[in-house]
């Protein structure tokens, strides 16, 4: 893997984001809506007396931290939808780039993305609700990895979906995390849930880390050995999706990549 | 190419080339040009056989190889919302060029992109984008260089500078070139040699003249001015394939029979004020290929 290559490829993303006024909105614009939103919605919550205090940091935590594994996959295959609507793909893969070095920019991009929204997001909520994240300590940093991981996880099993079957079914780019939301428990404890819906949280890594940060908002404390599970249950599952995108890539190379669109 | 869900393009192609070389690939649609540059590109997979460039297998060295190697492609696009300065700057870290700004000004200059530098690559002509992509193939310095029709859709003035460039790259630092393009004269001009595809397969291999030297006909053309119907009754005892544009005539005819020919014209008194005639040439054999398909 040569670190060239790798800045070469993160300059083109870095470019195309600078041009692209799309992907701009998506790092700024939509989490300032779900921040303004919710942060209200909590604001009237409190002011009817029927909830703590606590309910701002915990809904707008969720937001601000739900950017990272919602970003992490949207770059990686909003990313590889932008090479195939360009009939770009060609341009990539016809040079000395190995195909490894294409995922690690694609991680480290989601994870400069992600990064750029949520220090956006939580001065954002500083500057309106009086509401800091950071406040939640350095504790929730491991958390946070997992939820980049986790969004990598789906970045990858979508991507190689997209180029197995190509853009007919690109909506699964969009769509993918929104089907997992609910299981997330983004806004809420996993116990709101009705039981078979819990079962499945079980297997949904990210789950642990929103139930986590309310702890920690609660006045409780997360320790780390309660990453441990859901750690290794993402790792499987991360292996399994860079096993499928590689068999993808494999698999296209068949065809040849000037086929896939 | 081919395996248990696809169709066969390539069904059994060797060759090799030699350093300083410039090879054209030429063959009708669906002959499997574009798939030949695919699978030396490394952007496609053969089902069998092997191939080696500087003298190492593709398959287990080609990010080392494609350092050395680039292409230019009409029917590749590059990032279109980036400046044609933004595409050249990524291009030039994937290959880790040194003093890469002075490289670019290079480049810049003998793709003569001056006014296009910091301009999108989707406000460009299509004959400006082709110029890019020759530009950006051109980023490593490249000792094999890969090119699909690198002429097309530029204007006559700029596809002689660059078919002027690329033979130059080779006169004076010995580049390999592997070309596909449908200009005959181009490829004439330019190869060492040629080789014709044709259903897959290789139906032709060697230099652009000896393959015209395949074909026995010339095309003799005459004004006549006089005794049209004894040419006419004359081209059908001889079975001779002629078109007869206002009196023009043009006629297919074997090499060995024509000082026999001229000389029955003049047997039979038929007139004409001019003459010429247009030897065998690379686009004859090209289309005598795609013709037998």
């Amino acid at each position: 893997m040569k670190i060239h290559r790798i800045r070469g490829i993160f300059l083109r993303y870095f470019y195309n984001l600078i041009h692209t006024y799309d992907r701009l909105t998506d790092m700024f614009f939509w989490p300032f809506i779900d921040l303004l939103l919710w942060g209200l919605t909590s604001r009237y919550l409190v002011s009817t007396g029927s909830t703590s205090n606590t309910i701002i940091l915990a809904l707008l935590g969720g937001i601000i931290l739900w950017i990272f594994p919602w970003r992490g996959q949207y770059e990686i295959t909003v990313s590889l939808l932008e090479d195939l609507w360009n009939r770009n793909l060609v341009n990539l893969f016809a040079t000395p780039i190995l195909f490894s070095e294409w995922i690690v920019t694609l991680m480290l991009v989601g994870i400069f993305k992600s990064s750029v929204s949520f220090v956006f997001a939580s001065l954002i909520s500083i500057f309106l609700y009086a509401t800091n994240i950071y406040s939640l300590g350095i504790s929730l940093l491991p958390w946070a990895g997992l939820l980049i991981m986790f969004g990598w996880v789906f970045g990858f099993l979508i991507a190689s979906i997209i180029m197995r079957y190509g853009t007919k079914i690109q909506t699964l780019a969009w769509m993918s995390m929104a089907i997992i939301s609910p299981f997330a428990g983004v806004y809420y404890p996993i116990s709101t849930l009705p039981s078979w819906a819990q079962t499945v949280s079980h297997w949904v890594p990210v789950s642990y880390v929103f139930e986590a940060m309310r702890t920690v908002v609660a006045g409780g404390t997360a320790p780390i050995s309660d990453l441990i599970w859901p750690f290794v249950l993402c790792l499987i599952y991360f292996v399994v999706a860079l096993f499928l995108i590689i068999s993808s890539y494999q698999e296209i190379l068949k065809r040849g990549l000037i086929s896939v669109e | 190419m081919g395996g248990k869900n696809y169709t066969p393009v390539i069904k059994g192609l060797t060759f090799d080339m030699k350093e300083g070389e410039i090879l054209g690939i030429l063959g009708p649609n669906g002959a499997g040009k574009t798939t030949t540059l695919q699978m030396l590109l490394g952007i496609l997979t053969p089902t069998s056989g092997t191939i080696k460039v500087f003298d190492k297998d593709l398959a287990t060295h080609k990010s080392e190889i494609l350092e050395h190697m680039n292409f230019s492609s009409t029917y590749v696009d590059l990032p279109w919302r980036l400046t044609v300065k933004e595409n050249l700057t990524w291009s030039a870290w994937l290959y880790n060029i040194p003093n890469r700004r002075k490289r670019l000004d290079q480049i810049k200059e003998l793709f003569r992109l001056e006014k296009q530098w910091n301009m999108p690559i989707a406000s460009l002509s299509a004959g400006q984008k082709t110029r890019v992509n020759l530009a950006r193939s051109m980023v490593n310095f490249p000792s094999l260089l890969l090119l699909d029709e690198p002429t097309a859709s530029l204007d006559p003035e700029v596809a002689a500078y660059i078919r002027e460039f690329f033979a130059n790259q080779r006169n004076v630092y010995n580049k390999s070139i592997i070309l596909t393009s449908h200009n005959m004269s181009e490829v004439e001009n330019l190869c060492d040699r040629v080789i014709i595809l044709k259903d897959g397969l290789i139906y032709g291999n060697d230099t652009p003249a000896n393959l015209a030297k395949k074909i026995e006909f010339s095309h003799l053309r005459l004004r006549v001015t006089k005794n049209f119907a004894e040419l006419d009754k004359l081209i059908a005892l001889r079975k001779l394939e002629s078109i007869n544009d206002a009196n023009n005539y043009t006629i297919t005819i074997k090499e060995q029979l024509l000082p026999l020919f001229l000389y029955e014209l003049t047997k039979k008194n038929i007139s004409y004020t001019e003459i010429s005639i247009d030897k065998p040439n690379l686009e004859d054999y090209f289309m005598k290929v795609a013709k037998t398909i």
